[in-house]
């Protein structure tokens, strides 16, 4: 076997089979990985949500609600959890741009009573060792179990009851205020779910 | 084209004589970017010793069909079709290494060790061969990556393949899971290793 | 192995051993206000920052001809005793010994020694060495213990924000210069060194003192420092005179956080800065612009150290440019 010659016709013929076969071949990879790909992405909002709210059984991310505020650019998703048909918890999306970095995302869960039940990061790009430290089980744990109505969402340097991370102030405050959207959120709609 | 290559040697070269990482210093852009921690330079790694063996075998069937003058155009529609498919499959099935590497997934179409095993050997040298090359190579960027990784996660983060090994509260180094990090962890672990395998191969 | 009777090497040409070491020791001798000043402000965490310092860069570098060089011993020529030095100068005095001991093990094994040791470093080692423990520990690297006067405890308890820290963390928060201006230390007290800060940063009128002892005595010459000085007070002046509510005035710029320190014995460095008049004027002016853009706009309150490190990688590019003018350079294009 020779190697082809480099006219026109062989260029263009055997660039356009090697086409012609890749978009076959990604196509047919594509609709084989369609579905576990939604799944993929569904289940990790569904593990999410099943650190931050009470054993439930329904599917809180098919009805899911979306809410426009004009302190969140993207607006906040409230999800509701049921046991034996019984609201046992629900879960809000709160964010806030003032972090360190920017946009700093959470999901709130919340007991029917406003009590928080536990609080998952959705997103940040705090300082690495300083800001990023919100992550950690040390500065969680504070909020558990805490209602907001009587648990002031604020830094202590400000007045409030929560102890900011260690030379991230301004993380900590981002952290506060995201959780405070989303309480202010949850007190809204708590009634008419 | 009969193989009168040694096939031991052919495999081992990528590994240690020819290490794509450690020796010819290719494919510097998913190295530094995404060895943050052991598994992830291992997800990285196994990624591109796919793409490297599939690339290789295709190119080196139908090397005899391309015009040479359209031969790099068309090896890089091979290789992306590959990390087409790389990506595909990792999101659906490991979204979390998906989420992890992130842009680095599409950048392995211009990783040079692939482009440059096509070119330089699969090209020229028969199907056989060129697995067995792909493998030694893509090994060799396989445990390069890992290494730098780990090293990176212990001294950054105190775990190596996510295994704590310090207190949670220990000061790890955080530079090195920054980018500066790599750079230092990579030139150390350069030196390292070709002080060893001069000291091997003489 | 039997050394070549010629050694051809990199700037600086070492003339003579002796007048190496004399103008080591000069440096030294310029950092002894401002060292007296941290003694007084911080007590004897600021002696034990300096001591530890010192002796393992001397130690590590000791440890590293010896074993992993096998060369000749240099230590004593005065330049990893500055390099210690200015390493303390560089961290906070309450930081832990052993942060103290990897920063001089960062500074001379990876920045000097891998470059090839003194004369072949790139970087400043100090400022190199301060800057990885400022990434790696930012927590204790930016825990700065309040200035009490006086000061005979061991350990001092409180820690406080550095001026610039206040500045940035205030206007981040929304405040304006006027609300901090109850925050912030005077003008007097900046230049006094009764302020929170770096154990060598602080009193930038001992750092002037040493400064002007070094200009006297041609250690250095006077481009870098009042180059650099005078861009940082036109730049941030500028900024002040547009909006004096959201920056902060050139005094205030000048007195807080390292940019004497940074000016005077930072990138006077005579390895790692440029050789020529013309090459250091573009040096300076490069730290300043980099220095206010880092603490006016960046995420870091303070850019000395960052500008520093970012010219030293342009110094050789600088040399090239500004090549001292060599006899017969008209006929030098014929030549090549």
């Amino acid at each position: 076997m020779g190697k082809k010659k480099d006219t026109f016709f062989n260029m263009v013929i055997s660039l356009l089979v090697i086409t012609v076969v890749s978009g076959f071949l990604l196509g047919y990879v594509n609709d084989l990985t369609m579905a576990p790909k939604a799944k993929a992405r569904l289940q990790k909002k569904v593990n999410a949500l099943k650190i931050v709210l009470p054993k439930f059984d329904n599917n809180p991310v098919e009805n899911v609600k979306r809410v426009k505020s004009e302190k969140v650019k993207d607006s906040i998703e409230i999800y509701t959890a049921y046991a034996n048909k019984n609201k046992v918890g629900i879960a809000v999306t709160g964010s806030s741009e003032k972090g360190f970095n920017g946009l700093v995302k959470l999901m709130i869960g919340f007991k029917p009573n406003g009590d928080i039940q536990d609080i998952q990061i959705l997103d940040q790009k705090e300082t690495p060792g300083l800001g990023t430290k919100m992550t950690k089980e040390k500065f969680l744990k504070q909020f558990r179990g805490k209602n907001p109505s009587t648990y002031k969402l604020k830094v202590k340097k400000d007045g409030g009851d929560i102890d900011a991370l260690t030379g991230a102030t301004i993380s900590s405050r981002a952290f506060a205020e995201s959780v405070q959207i989303a309480y202010d959120e949850f007190v809204k709609t708590i009634d008419s779910i | 084209m009969v193989s009168k290559i040694n096939q031991k040697e052919n495999f081992i070269k990528g590994i240690v004589k020819e290490n794509p990482t450690f020796v010819l210093l290719l494919g510097m852009c998913p190295t530094l970017g995404v060895t943050t921690s052991a598994f992830n330079g291992f997800g990285m790694g196994v990624a591109t010793l796919f793409v490297l063996v599939m690339s290789n075998i295709v190119v080196s069937l139908v090397k005899n069909q391309i015009p040479s003058k359209v031969r790099i155009p068309a090896f890089i529609i091979i290789i992306a079709t590959f990390v087409t498919v790389v990506e595909m499959v990792l999101e659906a099935f490991v979204p979390f290494l998906y989420e992890q590497l992130g842009i680095f997934i599409p950048l392995i179409v211009v990783n040079c060790i692939i482009l440059g095993r096509a070119e330089a050997f699969a090209s020229k040298n028969d199907v056989f061969s060129s697995i067995i090359d792909a493998f030694g190579m893509g090994l060799g960027f396989v445990i390069a990556l890992t290494i730098l990784g780990a090293t990176r996660e212990l001294l950054g983060n105190g775990s190596v393949f996510d295994f704590k090994l310090t207190s949670e509260n220990a000061n790890t180094f955080i530079i090195f899971i920054l980018p500066p990090g790599a750079f230092i962890a990579l030139a150390y672990l350069t030196v390292i290793f070709n002080k060893l395998t001069s000291k091997i191969t003489g | 192995m039997s050394n070549p009777p010629i050694i051809i090497s990199a700037s600086p040409h070492i003339h003579s051993e002796e007048s190496l070491k004399k103008i080591m020791y000069d440096v030294v001798i310029a950092l002894v206000p401002a060292f007296l000043v941290s003694l007084y402000v911080f007590g004897i965490n600021a002696f034990i920052v300096a001591a530890v310092a010192v002796v393992s860069c001397l130690l590590f570098e000791y440890l590293i001809q010896k074993y992993l060089l096998k060369t000749n011993i240099t230590i004593w020529d005065g330049s990893a005793l500055i390099t210690g030095i200015l390493l303390a100068f560089n961290l906070p005095s309450g930081l832990p010994i052993w942060m103290v001991i990897v920063g001089s093990l960062f500074a001379i094994g990876v920045v000097k020694m891998s470059f090839g040791g003194l004369g072949f470093n790139i970087f400043n080692p100090a400022l190199a060495a301060r800057v990885f423990l400022l990434i790696s520990f930012p927590v204790q690297m930016t825990m700065w213990p309040t200035a009490v006067v006086n000061n005979t405890q061991l350990i001092d308890g409180v820690t406080g924000a550095t001026t610039l820290g206040i500045i940035k963390e205030g206007l981040m928060y929304g405040d304006t210069m006027t609300d901090l201006s109850s925050k912030i230390p005077s003008t007097l007290d900046m230049l006094l060194g009764i302020t929170g800060g770096s154990i060598g940063e602080i009193s930038a009128l001992a750092l002037l003192i040493g400064g002007a002892y070094l200009l006297y005595k041609r250690v250095i010459s006077w481009y870098i420092p009042i180059i650099m000085l005078a861009t940082i007070t036109i730049m941030t002046g500028v900024f002040w005179l547009i909006n004096p509510e959201q920056y902060a005035n050139p005094l205030i710029q000048l007195l807080s956080g390292g940019a004497i320190l940074g000016a005077f014995y930072m990138a006077t460095d005579l390895v790692t800065s440029p050789i020529t008049k013309k090459g250091m004027i573009v040096f300076a002016i490069g730290i300043g612009v980099i220095t206010v853009v880092i603490r006016l706009f960046g995420a870091y309150p303070e850019g000395v150290s960052f500008a520093i490190l970012i010219m030293n990688a342009f110094v050789p590019l600088i040399n090239t440019y500004f090549k001292p003018r060599r006899f017969g350079s008209e006929i030098k294009s014929k030549i090549l």
